[in-house]
């Protein structure tokens, strides 16, 4: 079947058509038929791209307001007799959409009906950054097309099996009651996609194996997927715990925070962009948050970019021996995402010297690595497999909602916590 | 009531106030048009407007990209006609009344009947501005309070002949701002004025009586208060000449000896002695407007 998949920022609208069913998703064979996206919602000059295979990319600039503009638009595009993909919008059998938080209400990804997009709406308070834009989405779309299913995919539902000790955090446990504060773990649709591709690459059972799984993008995130639930993840109540990342902290003393505001006078918003957009690999090196740059000015003797990758990669390290020991034993470590998918010199430096926890990294299939192939890059001997996946959000956002829709996936689960709701 | 919504705002004058709001308003995600009566103007607004944007930067509260996209959204122009098509004015040029009614004089003109004239002042009157005009029920009044960028109340307020639409469509530009509307009917000082204004009058009859030093006087009603600055420091930041302006306009207008200028702030203004931005009024300040002399106790503390 064909699935229209939304991804709804603060400007912009990203989507895919993707010819999909649970045959194809049991052959990894399902296949994108168009994709584009919608930018610069709100000016007067905002741009629509649209993508098909073998032919050259369309695009026109018009004012676009508001993301129902976006989403008609879009719909417009796909049916258009020269750049198009659709002859015509019946042909979309369902929608997927991203929502950023599902907060504790979601533990799977489920059909929408207007309960669920009320319970999405109480959610905004967890993702005032998100929500309100993939739900104005989401709401557009259900009413540009009514007569199909509608399916939201969320980035934290999968961390919703961690137990409670990998959740809760050392504070007053009221603000836990009062205002839902908890680990949340963000990226949770690739790393569920990613330790399912493992499992079948080390041709094992997902119901036998203990990965690691790193995605390592623009956010950066690990988690322990122990028989195929996630226990534990390294973003927390927001996305900033954890892992170094391109321009965020990752994890630090929060007693840091009353420090630097009282001596450096800063305003609680300058506060919070000084951790989210000037810290991680730029504000430690000065010289970038991407990842290439930063290999090459370290390569240079560029000694704050080699600090910044060294950072970077000692996180991981350690994340991987305290998965391990949380799970009680490894059998698998996963790369995926931009830098997870493409440096091999992270993925090494990330592992070097883990030989006494049974990772042995096979350094040529390791820098040989093809780009956009699941492999695996240990040696044949390792007792812990290391493999590279690539990650596909919107593939796993049409694969969910035709789970979904063909009952393979329960559609709702509100877990016992007592949290508010 | 047809709500207006708001694309494309315009702002008449690229001083201190025109810019920051120009900042906020591109910030938001929507377009401004800044005019102002030269090209030489525009330009060092330009200048002057990538200068506050570089010292957010280096107070981490921005990027480098986040600057891009807010000037991208920003245009200059010396043409009034220009600001046709944007879907709210606000004017910041000087405190002048003639100034102020010839140019609103000629917006009434240029602009649409339904869009709003927001007039930026805190001691003229919105009615008299607005007499006279085509279309006078579109003016509006809005005090912003020192500093700008940071305070997050705006005094919104209506005239004798200001419409409801107006009024509301202005209220909605301030949370566009990311402040706090607070509605008012004109009356000389409107609130934040007409309150804080005998509380600096009184510090300074305190200093002058030798009561208390200044230093003692304004750690007392920072601490006592949980003000951020005490009443004479915060003169100080806005300028004593204004403080006297606004003081000597009160007393004009309502004839209540309350707002009668303390002589000691008169002394300050008249020695040139106007207070942060020259270094020097009750205290002194460096090139980067700190206080330099400082009580020991005033300082922050953690815990």
């Amino acid at each position: 079947m064909k699935v229209l998949v939304f991804n709804c920022g603060s400007s912009s609208v990203k989507f895919q058509v993707i010819e999909t069913s649970l045959e194809m998703i049991e052959a990894n064979a399902d296949k994108t038929l168009a994709h584009g996206l919608v930018e610069k919602i709100g000016l007067s000059d905002s741009r629509l791209v649209i993508e098909v295979e073998g032919r050259k990319p369309y695009q026109e600039i018009s004012e676009i307001l508001e993301h129902r503009t976006a989403v008609e638009r879009v719909l417009k595009a796909l049916v258009h007799p020269d750049h198009g993909v659709l002859k015509s919008v019946k042909e979309i059998e369902a929608v997927g959409h991203r929502v950023v938080h599902g907060g504790e209400k979601f533990a799977s990804s489920v059909l929408v009906t207007p309960e669920v997009e009320a319970m999405i709406e109480e959610c905004v308070v967890l993702a005032p950054l998100h929500n309100p834009h993939n739900l104005r989405g989401l709401t557009a779309a259900r009413s540009l097309l009514p007569g199909v299913p509608h399916v939201a995919v969320f980035d934290t539902a999968f961390h919703q099996s961690m137990p409670p000790e990998a959740f809760i955090y050392g504070l007053p446990y009221e603000l836990y009651r009062r205002h839902a504060i908890r680990r949340y773990g963000f990226h949770g649709t690739s790393h569920r996609f990613v330790s399912i591709r493992t499992a079948r690459l080390l041709d094992r059972p997902l119901e036998d194996v203990r990965i690691v799984t790193c995605h390592l993008g623009n956010g950066c995130s690990m988690a322990a997927v122990d028989r195929g639930h996630s226990v534990d993840t390294t973003m927390g109540f927001t996305p900033l715990e954890g892992l170094l990342m391109g321009t965020r902290s990752g994890d630090l003393d929060a007693a840091i925070l009353p420090w630097v505001m009282t001596m450096e006078d800063v305003t609680l918003s300058q506060l919070n962009a000084m951790l989210n957009k000037h810290s991680g690999l730029y504000g430690i090196s000065g010289v970038s948050s991407d990842m290439r740059e930063i290999e090459h000015a370290r390569a240079t003797g560029n000694k704050r970019a080699r600090l910044a990758f060294e950072i970077f990669c000692y996180r991981i390290r350690k994340y991987v021996g305290a998965y391990a020991a949380a799970m009680g034993g490894l059998d698998a470590v996963t790369f995926t995402g931009g830098i997870g998918e493409n440096s091999s010199l992270v993925r090494e430096t990330s592992l070097s010297g883990m030989e006494f926890l049974g990772i042995e990294l096979d350094q040529e299939a390791n820098r040989t690595a093809p780009r956009g192939k699941e492999v695996l890059v240990s040696r044949s001997g390792s007792r812990v497999a290391v493999a590279v996946v690539p990650t596909n959000e919107e593939r796993v956002i049409a694969r969910d909602t035709v789970r979904v829709l063909g009952g393979v996936m329960p559609s709702f689960a509100v877990p016992g916590t007592e949290a508010p709701r | 009531m047809s709500e207006r919504e708001l694309h494309r705002i315009a702002v008449v004058g690229g001083g201190m106030m025109g810019r920051s709001i120009a900042t906020r308003v591109s910030q938001a995600g929507l377009g401004v048009v800044v005019r102002d009566i030269s090209d030489e103007r525009t330009t060092q607004i330009k200048e002057l407007l990538e200068k506050d944007l570089d010292r957010e930067i280096e107070r981490w509260g921005l990027t480098q990209s986040e600057k891009k996209a807010i000037l991208a959204r920003i245009e200059f122009t010396t043409d009034v006609r220009k600001t046709a098509g944007c879907d709210l004015l606000i004017e910041t040029i000087n405190e002048d009344f003639a100034a102020k009614k010839a140019l609103i004089a000629e917006l009434d003109e240029v602009l649409e009947p339904e869009i709003p004239i927001i007039v930026n002042t805190s001691t003229l009157s919105i009615s008299e501005l607005a007499q006279g005009l085509a279309h006078p029920q579109r003016v509006i009044g809005m005090h912003f309070l020192y500093p700008v960028t940071t305070t997050r109340v705006v005094e919104v307020v209506k005239g004798q002949v200001t419409s409801e639409d107006a009024f509301e469509t202005a209220r909605r530009f301030v949370r566009v701002l990311g402040k706090v509307p607070i509605q008012e009917f004109e009356s000389p000082g409107f609130v934040t004025t007409r309150v804080i204004m005998p509380l600096i009058n009184e510090a300074a009859h305190v200093v002058m009586e030798g009561v208390a030093s200044a230093a003692d006087v304004d750690l007392a009603i920072k601490l006592g208060f949980e003000f951020r600055h005490g009443p004479l420091e915060w003169a100080d930041r806005v300028g004593l000449h204004r403080i006297l302006n606004w003081l000597e306009h009160l007393f004009h207008e309502t004839g209540d000896a309350k707002f009668r200028p303390c002589p000691i702030i008169r002394k300050l203004v008249r020695a040139g002695h106007t207070g942060a931005r020259v270094g020097k009024g009750f205290f002194t300040y460096d090139g980067e407007r700190s206080r330099l002399d400082r009580l020991p106790d005033d300082t922050p503390k953690l815990g």
